[in-house]
């Protein structure tokens, strides 16, 4: 009886522990921040063609990223004709909502757009935990009160993906592919909970 | 150092003196006539082709975004928009709904389920032959410098006001080809269109206008 109850709370432990970091060993952090360095540079226009899903609908266009000051960013979505969809303002954690289509302009969908680009473009961010892996070297660090999962490939020691959760499950995975120098060209960005992604690929402008 | 501040304001100065005195406004009769030729070249336009190039104008951006094209009109109301530079991206205006190829990837928008999408798409169509000179939709001013006219549409329409403040159409002297459009938003940031390599009346088949 008592190897059942053991068993049994053994398995509601396994089962909601988060999937991330399930099989992972914790140890103490070798530093104090992680960095995103791809849209650090406010000399640089970050110009992406970019796909967004969101619910059961499409919307291609251009998404244009800028670093005004530290910690200061604003996002831009607008039609290939130039015309704009949306226009954020991220200042630290709170946002200002410069321009939003009436289609797009509800509140969840501005809440899940604001911590989904404060977790795409924040620089500097704390770190609360480590962890061992063979491949990567994994930090968890909070945005916006979320737990935020930096992965930096070994290989290269390049951020390549994010994954932002609850205490128990993931909520959204950035992945970040064709990196050169501080520059990602692909950005993909997935919702777990619900039907909504981004792809993006970087311009030259 | 004093100095430099203000040669640069002079500078700045005369150069924005110099931008407001290139545009002088027409005569009420001077703006009649353009707007009675406008419209007759408009209905005697039944094919436009052309090269674009395209500026998307954002105040805090270094740069402007750059992308470039070629279009394709056919009369009354078919028109192909294809952007090739930096990516490939094609809208077809046809049969009141937008058909869209983009990079490989197709879908259809049908307009009439947003009035304002209607009539914004419809007003970038008329754009083309310059014939927006519609007074029961747009408060309209003209002008002209030493080599094109200027007409400026303003939308009466709160709704299609949020999405373009003003549009800015140029019209080359002779033979009053629209050689740039400029969609101008309520916040200054503007969309700035131009045409280049223009060729009318050329035989067209409706199916360069198939997705």
């Amino acid at each position: 009886m008592r190897f059942l109850i053991i068993s049994c709370f053994y398995f509601l432990l396994i089962s909601c522990s988060l999937k991330t970091t399930k099989t992972l060993v914790e140890k103490e952090p070798d530093k104090k921040e992680v960095i995103n360095e791809y849209f650090a540079n406010p000399d640089i226009d970050y110009v992406y063609k970019a796909k967004l899903q969101i619910y059961n609908n499409n919307y291609g266009g251009i998404l244009i990223i800028k670093k005004i000051e530290p910690n200061h960013y604003r996002v831009v979505f607008t039609t290939e004709f130039g015309n704009k969809i949306f226009d954020l303002d991220l200042d630290a954690d709170n946002l200002h909502v410069k321009y939003i289509v009436e289609q797009l302009n509800k509140k969840k969908l501005i809440k899940t757009l604001h911590s989904d680009f404060q977790l795409l473009v924040r620089q500097n961010n704390l770190i609360e935990k480590e962890f061992i892996s063979k491949t990567d070297f994994i930090y968890k660090s909070k945005i916006i009160n979320k737990d935020s999962y930096y992965f930096y490939l070994k290989s290269n020691n390049k951020l390549n993906k994010i994954i932002s959760s609850s205490k128990t499950n993931e909520k959204l995975t950035i992945e970040f592919n064709d990196i050169d120098d501080k520059i990602a060209k692909k950005i993909s960005m997935v919702h777990h909970n619900f039907n909504m992604k981004i792809d993006l690929t970087f311009i030259n402008n | 150092m004093r100095f430099k501040v203000y040669f640069t304001g002079l500078i700045w100065l005369f150069f924005t003196f110099n931008m407001v005195s290139q545009q002088n406004v027409l005569s009420k009769q001077e703006s009649d006539t353009l707007r009675e030729k406008v419209i007759e070249k408009s209905k005697n336009t039944s094919t436009i082709r052309s090269d674009f190039v395209q500026y998307k104008h954002l105040d805090f951006l270094s740069n402007d975004i750059k992308s470039s094209g070629n279009l394709v009109f056919k009369a009354p109301d078919m028109i192909k928009w294809e952007y090739q530079d930096p990516f490939n991206y094609i809208v077809i205006f046809k049969d009141k709904k937008l058909h869209i190829n983009d990079s490989g990837t197709t879908s259809k928008i049908d307009l009439s389920s947003s009035k304002t999408f209607e009539s914004l798409n419809g007003l970038i169509i008329k754009s083309v032959t310059g014939d927006m000179f519609d007074d029961d939709k747009f408060e309209i001013t003209y002008f002209h410098n030493e080599a094109n006219y200027i007409v400026k549409f303003r939308p009466l329409d709160k709704a299609l006001r949020s999405f373009i403040n003003e549009f800015v159409l140029h019209f080359d002297m002779n033979p009053l080809d629209v050689i740039e459009l400029k969609m101008i938003e309520s916040s200054e940031d503007y969309t700035l269109i131009s045409f280049l390599n223009q060729k009318f009346n050329e035989s067209i088949s409706n199916e360069v206008f198939n997705n």
